[in-house]
Protein backbone atom coordinates (compact mmCIF):
# COMPACT_ATOMS: atom_id res chain seq x y z
CA UNK A 1 0.00 0.00 0.00
CA UNK A 2 2.86 2.35 0.89
CA UNK A 3 4.54 1.56 -2.43
CA UNK A 4 1.34 2.39 -4.29
CA UNK A 5 1.12 5.76 -2.55
CA UNK A 6 4.75 6.54 -3.29
CA UNK A 7 4.11 5.72 -6.91
CA UNK A 8 0.96 7.87 -6.90
CA UNK A 9 2.66 11.04 -5.59
CA UNK A 10 5.69 10.43 -7.76
CA UNK A 11 3.57 10.13 -10.92
CA UNK A 12 1.61 13.27 -10.02
CA UNK A 13 4.67 15.31 -9.17
CA UNK A 14 6.18 14.65 -12.61
CA UNK A 15 3.21 16.21 -14.39
CA UNK A 16 3.98 19.65 -15.83
CA UNK A 17 3.21 22.46 -13.40
CA UNK A 18 2.78 20.26 -10.30
CA UNK A 19 4.86 21.84 -7.52
CA UNK A 20 4.08 19.18 -4.93
CA UNK A 21 1.88 16.14 -4.45
CA UNK A 22 0.94 14.58 -1.13
CA UNK A 23 -1.17 11.82 0.33
CA UNK A 24 -2.64 13.12 3.59
CA UNK A 25 -4.64 11.47 6.36
CA UNK A 26 -8.24 12.65 5.98
CA UNK A 27 -8.92 12.69 9.72
CA UNK A 28 -5.61 13.81 11.19
CA UNK A 29 -4.28 16.01 8.37
CA UNK A 30 -0.83 14.44 8.63
CA UNK A 31 1.29 13.68 5.58
CA UNK A 32 1.44 10.00 4.68
CA UNK A 33 3.54 10.39 1.56
CA UNK A 34 4.92 13.45 -0.23
CA UNK A 35 6.85 14.11 -3.40
CA UNK A 36 10.46 15.24 -3.14
CA UNK A 37 10.79 19.01 -2.76
CA UNK A 38 11.97 20.98 -5.74
CA UNK A 39 15.59 22.08 -5.58
CA UNK A 40 16.14 25.30 -3.59
CA UNK A 41 13.07 24.82 -1.37
CA UNK A 42 14.69 24.36 2.02
CA UNK A 43 11.69 25.68 3.98
CA UNK A 44 9.27 23.49 2.03
CA UNK A 45 8.75 20.84 4.73
CA UNK A 46 6.89 23.14 7.12
CA UNK A 47 4.85 24.70 4.33
CA UNK A 48 3.81 21.27 3.12
CA UNK A 49 2.81 20.12 6.57
CA UNK A 50 0.69 23.23 6.96
CA UNK A 51 -0.84 22.87 3.51
CA UNK A 52 -1.58 19.22 4.18
CA UNK A 53 -3.30 19.93 7.50
CA UNK A 54 -5.37 22.79 6.09
CA UNK A 55 -6.25 20.97 2.86
CA UNK A 56 -7.53 17.91 4.74
CA UNK A 57 -9.51 20.15 7.09
CA UNK A 58 -10.97 22.10 4.18
CA UNK A 59 -11.91 18.93 2.36
CA UNK A 60 -13.67 17.68 5.46
CA UNK A 61 -15.66 20.91 5.73
CA UNK A 62 -16.56 20.89 2.05
CA UNK A 63 -17.67 17.29 2.46
CA UNK A 64 -20.01 18.34 5.24
CA UNK A 65 -21.42 21.16 3.14
CA UNK A 66 -21.86 18.81 0.21
CA UNK A 67 -23.67 16.31 2.40
CA UNK A 68 -25.91 18.99 3.84
CA UNK A 69 -26.83 19.98 0.29
CA UNK A 70 -27.55 16.32 -0.40
CA UNK A 71 -24.91 16.19 -3.08
CA UNK A 72 -22.89 13.35 -1.60
CA UNK A 73 -19.13 13.11 -1.33
CA UNK A 74 -17.16 15.82 -3.17
CA UNK A 75 -15.46 14.34 -6.22
CA UNK A 76 -12.84 16.99 -6.85
CA UNK A 77 -11.96 20.23 -5.12
CA UNK A 78 -9.96 23.06 -6.62
CA UNK A 79 -8.83 26.20 -4.85
CA UNK A 80 -7.64 28.91 -7.20
CA UNK A 81 -5.20 31.47 -5.79
CA UNK A 82 -3.06 34.28 -7.22
CA UNK A 83 0.02 32.14 -7.67
CA UNK A 84 -1.52 28.78 -8.55
CA UNK A 85 -4.00 26.19 -7.42
CA UNK A 86 -4.52 23.53 -4.81
CA UNK A 87 -6.38 20.42 -5.91
CA UNK A 88 -7.82 17.87 -3.50
CA UNK A 89 -9.41 14.50 -4.11
CA UNK A 90 -10.66 12.22 -1.36
CA UNK A 91 -10.06 8.49 -1.35
CA UNK A 92 -11.47 6.74 1.71
CA UNK A 93 -9.20 7.47 4.70
CA UNK A 94 -6.79 9.72 2.78
CA UNK A 95 -6.94 12.79 0.58
CA UNK A 96 -4.70 13.39 -2.38
CA UNK A 97 -3.39 16.97 -2.50
CA UNK A 98 -1.59 18.62 -5.40
CA UNK A 99 -0.16 22.12 -5.45
CA UNK A 100 -0.04 23.51 -8.97
CA UNK A 101 1.75 26.40 -10.59
CA UNK A 102 -0.32 28.90 -12.52
CA UNK A 103 0.54 27.33 -15.86
CA UNK A 104 -0.21 23.72 -14.90
CA UNK A 105 -2.34 21.52 -17.14
CA UNK A 106 -5.36 21.30 -14.84
CA UNK A 107 -7.27 18.86 -17.05
CA UNK A 108 -4.51 16.32 -16.97
CA UNK A 109 -3.84 16.76 -13.26
CA UNK A 110 -7.53 16.33 -12.50
CA UNK A 111 -7.74 13.16 -14.58
CA UNK A 112 -4.65 11.67 -12.96
CA UNK A 113 -5.87 12.52 -9.47
CA UNK A 114 -9.33 11.06 -10.07
CA UNK A 115 -7.85 7.87 -11.52
CA UNK A 116 -5.40 7.58 -8.63
CA UNK A 117 -8.20 8.00 -6.10
CA UNK A 118 -10.40 5.42 -7.82
CA UNK A 119 -7.59 2.89 -8.14
CA UNK A 120 -7.01 2.77 -4.37
CA UNK B 1 -18.36 28.78 19.46
CA UNK B 2 -15.00 29.78 20.92
CA UNK B 3 -14.38 29.29 24.64
CA UNK B 4 -12.79 32.21 26.47
CA UNK B 5 -9.64 31.55 28.45
CA UNK B 6 -8.88 32.81 31.95
CA UNK B 7 -5.22 33.49 32.64
CA UNK B 8 -3.07 34.52 35.58
CA UNK B 9 -0.45 36.14 33.31
CA UNK B 10 -1.57 38.85 30.86
CA UNK B 11 1.09 37.93 28.26
CA UNK B 12 -0.60 34.56 27.79
CA UNK B 13 -4.05 35.88 26.93
CA UNK B 14 -3.68 36.87 23.28
CA UNK B 15 -1.58 33.88 22.08
CA UNK B 16 -3.84 31.45 23.93
CA UNK B 17 -6.99 32.99 22.45
CA UNK B 18 -5.50 32.69 18.98
CA UNK B 19 -4.54 29.06 19.55
CA UNK B 20 -8.00 28.16 20.84
CA UNK B 21 -9.74 29.81 17.90
CA UNK B 22 -7.40 28.62 15.15
CA UNK B 23 -7.01 25.04 16.35
CA UNK B 24 -10.68 24.85 17.41
CA UNK B 25 -9.85 23.51 20.85
CA UNK B 26 -12.60 22.59 23.30
CA UNK B 27 -10.69 22.79 26.56
CA UNK B 28 -7.15 22.98 27.81
CA UNK B 29 -4.66 24.16 30.41
CA UNK B 30 -1.34 25.97 30.19
CA UNK B 31 0.80 25.21 33.20
CA UNK B 32 4.23 24.95 34.73
CA UNK B 33 5.74 21.44 34.92
CA UNK B 34 5.21 21.69 38.69
CA UNK B 35 1.45 21.74 38.11
CA UNK B 36 0.76 25.42 38.64
CA UNK B 37 -1.87 26.57 36.11
CA UNK B 38 -1.33 29.85 34.27
CA UNK B 39 -4.29 29.63 31.96
CA UNK B 40 -7.32 27.47 31.32
CA UNK B 41 -10.30 27.34 29.03
CA UNK B 42 -13.37 25.12 28.75
CA UNK B 43 -13.42 23.99 32.39
CA UNK B 44 -16.23 24.84 34.76
CA UNK B 45 -14.52 24.74 38.13
CA UNK B 46 -11.20 24.67 39.92
CA UNK B 47 -11.53 21.01 40.83
CA UNK B 48 -11.45 19.94 37.18
CA UNK B 49 -8.39 22.08 36.47
CA UNK B 50 -6.68 20.78 39.60
CA UNK B 51 -7.11 17.19 38.41
CA UNK B 52 -5.89 18.03 34.91
CA UNK B 53 -2.82 19.87 36.25
CA UNK B 54 -1.85 17.00 38.53
CA UNK B 55 -2.34 14.45 35.74
CA UNK B 56 -0.49 16.46 33.09
CA UNK B 57 2.38 17.08 35.46
CA UNK B 58 2.64 13.37 36.22
CA UNK B 59 2.19 12.32 32.58
CA UNK B 60 4.93 14.73 31.53
CA UNK B 61 7.35 13.36 34.10
CA UNK B 62 6.51 9.77 33.15
CA UNK B 63 6.74 10.45 29.41
CA UNK B 64 10.13 12.09 29.79
CA UNK B 65 11.46 9.13 31.74
CA UNK B 66 9.86 6.61 29.37
CA UNK B 67 11.49 8.39 26.43
CA UNK B 68 14.86 8.32 28.14
CA UNK B 69 14.58 4.60 28.74
CA UNK B 70 13.19 3.64 25.33
CA UNK B 71 14.78 6.16 23.03
CA UNK B 72 17.66 7.70 24.97
CA UNK B 73 15.90 11.08 25.04
CA UNK B 74 12.70 12.37 26.68
CA UNK B 75 9.33 12.32 24.93
CA UNK B 76 7.91 15.82 24.89
CA UNK B 77 4.78 15.57 22.79
CA UNK B 78 1.80 13.29 23.23
CA UNK B 79 -1.36 12.67 21.27
CA UNK B 80 -4.12 10.39 22.43
CA UNK B 81 -7.10 9.87 20.11
CA UNK B 82 -10.32 8.85 21.82
CA UNK B 83 -13.59 7.89 20.20
CA UNK B 84 -15.04 11.42 20.08
CA UNK B 85 -12.31 13.57 21.53
CA UNK B 86 -8.53 13.72 21.30
CA UNK B 87 -5.87 15.00 23.67
CA UNK B 88 -2.74 16.83 22.61
CA UNK B 89 0.05 17.54 25.08
CA UNK B 90 3.26 19.41 24.41
CA UNK B 91 5.68 21.86 25.95
CA UNK B 92 6.50 25.46 25.17
CA UNK B 93 9.23 27.81 26.29
CA UNK B 94 9.14 31.40 27.39
CA UNK B 95 12.81 32.22 27.61
CA UNK B 96 14.44 29.43 29.62
CA UNK B 97 11.21 28.59 31.47
CA UNK B 98 9.45 25.42 30.36
CA UNK B 99 5.66 25.26 30.30
CA UNK B 100 3.26 22.47 29.48
CA UNK B 101 0.10 22.64 27.45
CA UNK B 102 -2.74 20.18 27.18
CA UNK B 103 -5.61 20.70 24.77
CA UNK B 104 -8.70 18.73 23.87
CA UNK B 105 -10.25 18.75 20.42
CA UNK B 106 -12.84 16.76 18.48
CA UNK B 107 -13.61 16.02 14.85
CA UNK B 108 -14.05 19.71 14.17
CA UNK B 109 -10.25 19.92 14.20
CA UNK B 110 -7.38 17.52 13.51
CA UNK B 111 -3.98 16.63 14.91
CA UNK B 112 -2.30 18.26 11.93
CA UNK B 113 -4.13 21.52 12.57
CA UNK B 114 -3.44 21.47 16.30
CA UNK B 115 0.26 20.76 15.75
CA UNK B 116 0.49 23.53 13.19
CA UNK B 117 -1.18 26.19 15.32
CA UNK B 118 0.65 25.04 18.44
CA UNK B 119 3.94 25.69 16.61
CA UNK B 120 2.69 29.24 15.92
CA UNK B 121 1.71 29.56 19.59
CA UNK B 122 5.22 28.50 20.63
CA UNK B 123 6.69 31.12 18.30
CA UNK B 124 4.45 33.87 19.62
CA UNK B 125 5.44 33.03 23.20
CA UNK B 126 9.07 33.21 22.15
CA UNK B 127 8.49 36.81 21.08
CA UNK B 128 7.31 37.98 24.50
CA UNK B 129 10.14 36.65 26.61
CA UNK B 130 11.39 39.57 28.74
CA UNK B 131 8.16 40.70 30.38
CA UNK B 132 6.93 37.15 30.78
CA UNK B 133 9.87 36.02 32.84
CA UNK B 134 9.41 38.72 35.43
CA UNK B 135 5.74 37.89 35.81
CA UNK B 136 6.04 34.11 36.11
CA UNK B 137 8.40 33.02 38.87
CA UNK B 138 9.59 29.42 38.90
CA UNK B 139 8.24 26.71 41.21
CA UNK B 140 8.89 27.12 44.92
CA UNK B 141 8.60 23.44 45.80
CA UNK B 142 5.24 23.96 47.48
CA UNK B 143 3.24 22.00 44.91
CA UNK B 144 -0.13 22.13 46.65
CA UNK B 145 0.18 25.77 47.67
CA UNK B 146 1.17 26.85 44.15
CA UNK B 147 -1.65 24.85 42.60
CA UNK B 148 -4.22 26.34 44.97
CA UNK B 149 -2.98 29.89 44.44
CA UNK B 150 -3.11 29.53 40.66
CA UNK B 151 -6.62 28.04 40.83
CA UNK B 152 -7.74 30.92 43.06
CA UNK B 153 -6.41 33.32 40.45
CA UNK B 154 -8.27 31.53 37.64
CA UNK B 155 -11.60 30.83 39.33
CA UNK B 156 -11.63 33.03 42.43
CA UNK B 157 -11.08 31.80 46.00
CA UNK B 158 -13.09 28.79 47.16
CA UNK B 159 -15.82 29.66 49.63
Amino acid sequence: MRAAMTEMVSALSFLPGVAAAMVVGADDGLIVEASAPRSGQAAAADQRRHTAALAAYLYGKVGRASNMARLGIPAFMRLEAEGGQVCIVGSREVVLVAILDRDANLGRVRLEMMQAAQSR
Amino acid sequence: MMVNPTVTEPWLDAPLRRLIGDARLISGVFLLPSGRALGQFGFRDAGEVMSVCALVSAINASAQELGRQLDGKPFYEMHHPGVDRQVFMARAFVGPQEYLFVGVFDNDSSLGLVEMYFAEFQQSLGNIVPQAQAAAPGPSGDFEGELNRSLDALFGPLR
